[in-house]
């Protein structure tokens, strides 16, 4: 059920110095496992993609290891580094499914994790729930301390306090701990203290401070982002190590990095302390794989669009780069809904996601309208058409009916799909309920998923005021390269970018992404000249710790990279900027001469006028500490023979497209044979061994020199 | 699709609201709307979490300010506004701005904002009032921008009459700006889609209105009465409502309700006792539907004249909202039963607090907390926890709150046996503590809820508990602004939910988990749950 396929066949591997040097690549998701290795020398890149093995993750990915490594004759020590991302964090929240955890809080403050934010998230339903908190009543327990929002210690903490809660979070079976008190992003000494105690004391529990985990003001944020950590961490911990372990005894010697929401990298030993940052690290190695493929082609404006069996992820990229949040929501329980979910202090890329993917089901609701998603039948059972028990009528089984997919292509034919289970369970589930034939049921599968994924591109594209109708979107993913075609014509784009081995491009964007850590600490107050000695203290002292951070993960001091920022308002304001500082150190810096016009046009710039009259407050510092962009070199052969595109045709099937008034006889391309160069138009099919993509009608496809389809509409 | 890229426009609006505005109830509270109309100021959308009764009110105001400035002398870079409650949102601190938006040279929309502004001037109490002369400076119909450039003498009056003016001068300027960007949204929108506003705008609120009548339509004809005692201030007030039902329309008339009063601002003016009357039936007939104009043609509603829900100039109105945040309670005691599931009980309330003075180190402080009490119990479903309602806000955090002003807040939980019993049990309460950590006297200025009478109950659920407002331990029953020393302390004590259902038939498993959860104590089992024949057992 599994294949490895060497897209870049046509290359001679890289002996010419000595011996080769791999990274590898590999992003566990929902349904399906990537994996992606690169030669370092000549950027020859080999893929496998595996179903998930929920119940032990590890044994998909030892598989895809020993597949690609083993099996391709590349010797275990010649990998020198792996990056891996996970949805195992993102679905453990979603599912419910981390550890019994409890809270400590100052006193008087338990309940803020329940009361939230006091916001209702629809002002209409009355019926509306909230999530149930992370942390029950009875396990969240209080010390009496106190530190000011100046910082200083009011009520010192007295470590005897925590004895009896020690001994009630032994004695109710709880397995990890979140420390939140009142100001401690300000003073963490207290926090830190408790942390200390408990990590001695009760050794077989997690521990999560929240001055560690997101030293932020705003205490419902911080202590929702603490939980949230310590929730997941146990797993966490023991999922990592054991993937480190055994890729340990296959005989891997380096370190294996965690690609982070923010698109850095992290060790694993700091992931496994911070495992809350890995909860977008499959969707953002997507977004990195696009900025990489957009510079490679010189295409800098782009709509990423990465479909796989759960999930599709849109984002915007503007002049090469994705935006930036500095909080995130998971686990919305109503539809997707903005503040239904649990909001987290995490930096993490700015994109939308929702459920909608190969494994999306549909259904006909109470209303007798098609409905499809978000639940999906993932890895197991998995679409009616995998044979593996699913009876549920999948995106997947709509796109095999409609003559998209190859039923003997799928995973490179090493799992045949069966058309008839796909089509019994679209006839009873959708279309004998609806009275439409087989075929109207299948394409109004495809057609709403397709419309739901295009209303969400639409508002978040809208949401950043761009205008997509001179982009391209670059599909990816399992599933995105059979639906991007519909959903950049109704955006009205230029048309799409196919990467090669678009199946598991995102796992490659793992390989782009230089090591980086992120670090903040608020410091409210005004900035004055006064304060820049402060200021500058606390920027040595984040710098020191991502020094720390990036020797740990092999960087040499020369590669070190530091840039500063800080969180700036109008003296009284309720919200702030991110500002780059241009110094690296504050030393001469001149509060109203430099900084204060610099934050001016800046805010100008983003809000359309700035109240120049006020003097600024500062609310936190950052630094992010960076190593080098790993070079990943992908070239295509010049001496590379051109084929007629004709000989590139496996077969000509029929397949279905409405403006073209239906079933069509459509050539399906096999995409190992198209060459740089190759030009052909639609409806049109390609196939490669982990994806498929489809070509409507009027459209040009060209390949280009690194073997991506570039698809232009008429 | 269209009308979806609009409100997300107004999303983005919204946004920009909350990021650039300097009050602590505009940037964290979220007491504001942003709405986009016609040219002819008939509401298209508004952004997703608007404050439901300012979206009412505002096609209203608009139309009075249209008037005031036809149309066709409008410029590019106008932004009309005012405040005056009887053309407004009935109390002062709402200041309600409207922006034209050109496109090829002519009026195509208007983007309009309503905000509640922290400080309007006038005298510092919130309910203790006896006209509206006393409660800020009223501004009528004015440009506050005149071709994008400021009304200087407008801002200078303003500044001149408020405590804090950077606040409401600061806000007003980044509310303008906000409607800027948001107009600027609108022409490149405009650029993209040829499109007309005004047949879009026909669309929508007719289907709206065909949709809403048929929901009526559905509901058994006939008269359903409710009548509620509310806290009034110091003396109760009593608020009675008769609704017909007929046909597609529904007939609302508040005879019966008390006269306005002299002494307190707990006064209605129509626009708000209108606009705060659509809301039961927007959440039980059609919470799905985008919320626009159209949706509440068919419901007509009435109140005599020179009563607390129809008060005449120049009553004072500053606190209105203590008076209209019960009126959904009322409505829904007499529509419960044919409204199905969609219904509530009683909540506590919420309980604006603002604290102000002035420090030598900090200089001039003014905050805002807006807490709730519990919600009512429903048909379905226990009472929530705090959370806003009828209207939606967020709560400021303990830690901004600390920052910005020198208060140190001891305590913020939930409160145990707060939540009416019933079926459906009401939502528990909470207790705030805090003290004065200045040097100097701070101005602390409560409107609390549901403190002399109790959240009342549906279909025989108990009513709630009352809340209580505690200075230094001894209980506040008037609400002047209070002068706090340095080192007093104010407890708030905010009421739960009345409960929905009787309570003989709550279930044992949700007694236990009620008792496991500490939200109900098990002395308050065995009083309040006695007549659950299971309870004693719970208790145990």
């Amino acid at each position: 059920m599994s294949t490895v396929t060497d897209v870049r066949s046509r290359r001679r591997p890289s002996r010419q110095r000595g011996r080769a040097r791999f990274r590898f690549g590999f992003d566990i998701g929902g349904t399906f496992t990537d994996f992606v290795l690169v030669d370092i020398a000549s950027g020859a890149v080999r893929t496998y993609k595996t179903l998930t093995t929920p119940r032990d993750p590890s044994r998909a990915v030892m598989e895809g290891w020993r597949a690609l490594v083993d099996q391709a004759d590349v010797g275990a020590e010649s990998v020198e580094m792996a990056v891996h991302g996970t949805t195992l964090i993102t679905n453990a929240l979603i599912e419910r499914e981390g550890a019994q955890t409890g809270l400590i809080t100052t006193k008087g403050f338990r309940d803020v994790l329940e009361m939230r934010k006091e916001m209702r998230y629809d002002i209409y339903d009355l019926l509306i729930t909230l999530p149930e908190p992370l942390v029950p009543r009875p396990l969240r327990l209080e010390v009496d301390e106190r530190v000011t929002a100046s910082g200083e210690v009011l009520r010192p903490l007295d470590l005897a306090e925590l004895e009896p809660i020690a001994h009630k979070l032994r004695k109710e079976g709880v397995e990890a701990v979140a420390v939140c008190f009142l100001h401690s992003y300000r003073n963490p000494v207290h926090e830190r203290a408790a942390g200390e105690w408990l990590r001695q004391r009760i050794p077989g529990i997690a521990v999560s401070i929240s001055s560690e985990v997101a030293p932020e003001i705003r205490e419902y944020e911080r202590t929702s982002t603490t939980v949230s950590n310590a929730y997941v961490q146990p797993l966490a911990e023991t999922y990592l190590r054991s993937i480190g372990e055994q890729l340990r005894g296959e005989g891997f010697e380096h370190n294996l990095y965690l690609m982070l929401s923010s698109g850095g990298i992290q060790t694993l030993e700091t992931a496994a302390r911070f495992p809350i940052r890995l909860v977008e690290s499959g969707p953002a190695a997507g977004v990195l794989a696009a900025v990489f493929y957009g510079k490679l082609i010189g295409e800098s404006d782009l709509v990423s669009f990465d479909m796989g069996g759960t999930t599709a992820k849109m984002c915007l990229i503007k002049d090469g780069q994705a935006a930036m949040a500095s909080t995130f929501e998971i686990a919305r329980v109503h539809r997707f809904k903005r503040g239904s979910g649990l909001p987290v202090q995490v930096r993490s890329i700015e994109l939308i996601e929702i459920g909608a993917g190969g494994g999306s089901i549909a259904r006909v609701d109470e209303l007798g309208l098609l409905k499809v998603g978000p639940s999906s039948a993932g890895a197991e059972p998995g679409p009616a058409c995998y044979g593996l028990g699913g009876t549920q009528p999948t995106v997947t089984d709509a796109d095999l009916v409609l003559g998209y997919l190859n039923p003997d292509n799928f995973l490179g034919g090493r799992m045949a799909l069966s058309l008839e289970a796909a089509e019994e369970a679209i006839r009873s589930v959708i279309a004998e309920p609806m009275g439409i034939s087989l075929l109207d049921a299948a394409w109004g599968i495809h057609q709403v998923v397709n419309e739901n994924m295009t209303a969400a591109t639409r508002i978040h594209v809208a949401e950043r005021g761009a205008d997509v109708r001179r982009m391209r979107m670059i599909a990816f993913g399992g599933a995105g390269p059979v639906h991007a075609d519909a959903i950049a014509r109704a955006l009205k784009m230029r048309g799409t970018i196919i990467p090669s081995s678009a199946g598991v491009t995102s796992a490659l964007g793992f390989l782009t992404a230089p090591a980086s850590f992120e670090l903040a600490r608020s410091v409210v107050g005004p900035l004055k000249e006064s304060r820049l000695d402060e200021l500058e203290r606390v920027y040595r002292e984040l710098e020191d710790e991502g020094r720390a951070l990036l020797a740990g993960a092999g960087v040499s001091e020369q590669e070190m990279r530091f840039v500063r920022q800080a969180d700036l308002r109008h003296a009284g304001q309720g919200h702030d900027i991110v500002l780059e500082l241009p110094y690296a150190h504050l030393h001469g810096v001149d509060v109203e001469r430099d900084l204060q016009p610099l934050f001016y046009e800046r805010y100008e710039n983003v809000f359309g006028h700035a109240h120049r009259h006020l003097s600024l407050e500062i609310v936190t510092c950052r630094v992010t500490a960076s190593g080098p962009v790993p070079a990943l070199a992908i070239e295509t052969e010049e001496d590379t023979e051109a084929l007629p595109v004709e000989q590139a045709i496996r077969d000509v099937r029929d397949a279905y497209f409405r403006e073209a008034g239906g079933f069509v006889a459509t050539p399906a391309y096999e995409r190992a044979r198209l060459t740089p160069g190759a030009t052909f138009t639609g409806p049109a099919v390609v196939e490669e061994k982990d994806s498929t993509a489809v070509v409507g009608p009027r459209a040009t496809v060209v390949v280009d020199r690194f073997l991506n389809l570039i698809v232009t509409f008429e | 699709m269209l009308w979806q890229r609009l409100i997300t426009v107004m999303d983005e609006v919204d946004q920009i609201i909350v990021r650039t505005t300097f009050s602590t109830i505009l940037s964290e509270g979220r007491d504001f709307a942003c709405i986009l109309t016609d040219a002819n100021a008939r509401s298209l959308c508004q952004s997703s979490w608007s404050t439901a009764t300012f979206t009412k009110v505002y096609p209203r105001t608009a139309k009075v300010l249209l008037d005031r400035f036809p149309i066709e002398t409008l410029r590019d870079g106008d932004v009309l506004a005012t405040n005056d409650p009887w053309i407004g949102t009935g109390h002062l601190p709402d200041y309600i701005l409207l922006r034209p938006v050109f496109w090829r040279d002519e009026v195509v929309a208007f983007l309009g904002t309503v905000s509640h502004m922290s400080d309007v001037g006038g005298h510092p109490a919130e309910i203790e009032s006896h006209d509206v002369f006393s409660e800020g400076l009223c501004m009528p119909p004015f440009k506050l921008y005149e071709a994008g450039q400021e009304n200087e003498l407008a801002f200078s009056i303003m500044g001149a009459n408020c405590r804090v003016p950077n606040l409401l001068l600061g806000d007003l300027r980044a509310m303008a700006g906000a409607a800027k960007i948001g107009a600027e949204r609108i022409t490149a929108f405009l650029d993209d889609y040829d499109f007309d506003f005004a047949s879009l705008a026909d669309e929508i609120l007719d289907r709206s209105e065909e949709l809403m009548r048929a929901r009526i339509e559905a509901l058994p004809d006939g008269r359903y009465e409710y009548g509620l005692d509310i806290d009034g201030y110091i003396e109760q007030a009593h608020l009675h409502v008769t609704v017909d039902v007929r046909g597609s329309d529904v007939y609302i008339d508040y005879s019966g309700s008390s006269p306005q009063r002299q002494d307190a601002a707990i006064n209605s003016a129509y626009n708000s006792t209108y606009a705060t009357s659509m809301y039961p039936f927007k959440c039980a007939l059609a919470p799905e539907t985008p919320n626009n104009e159209g949706l509440f043609r068919p419901i007509h509603v009435s109140a005599p004249e020179g009563s607390i829900l129809n008060a005449t100039f120049p009553a004072p109105v500053k606190a209105r909202a203590k008076t209209t945040n019960n009126i959904n309670q009322v409505l829904f005691g007499a529509l419960w039963p044919i409204f199905g599931e969609n219904v509530q009980a009683s909540g506590g309330g919420i309980w604006p607090l603002v604290l102000m003075g002035h420090e030598p180190d900090r200089g001039t402080y003014l905050v805002d907390m807006l807490p709730h009490g519990g919600r009512g119990g429903m048909p379905t479903l226990d009472g929530m926890v705090p959370v806003s309602y009828p209207e939606n806000s967020t709560i400021t955090p303990c830690e901004i709150l600390e920052t910005d002003a020198p208060v140190l807040f001891h305590r913020k939980e939930l409160w145990p046996d707060s939540g009416g019993p019933g079926r459906h049990r009401g939502g528990v309460g909470q207790v705030i503590v805090f003290e004065h950590v200045g040097t100097r006297p701070m101005v602390f200025n409560l409107t609390p809820d549901r403190i002399t009478t109790q959240p009342q109950g549906l279909d025989g659920g108990a009513p709630g508990r009352s809340g209580r407002a505690l200075l230094n331990g001894d209980e506040l029953r008037e609400f002047p602004p209070i002068h706090l020393q340095p080192g007093d302390v104010v407890e708030l004590q905010l009421g739960g939910g009345g409960g929905f259902g009787p309570v003989e038939e709550r279930s044992f498993e949700a007694i236990r988990r009620d008792v496991e959860l500490g939200l109900v104590t098990p002395e308050a089992v065995e009083r309040e749950y006695a007549r659950s024949t299971e309870a004693a057992e719970a208790a145990a």
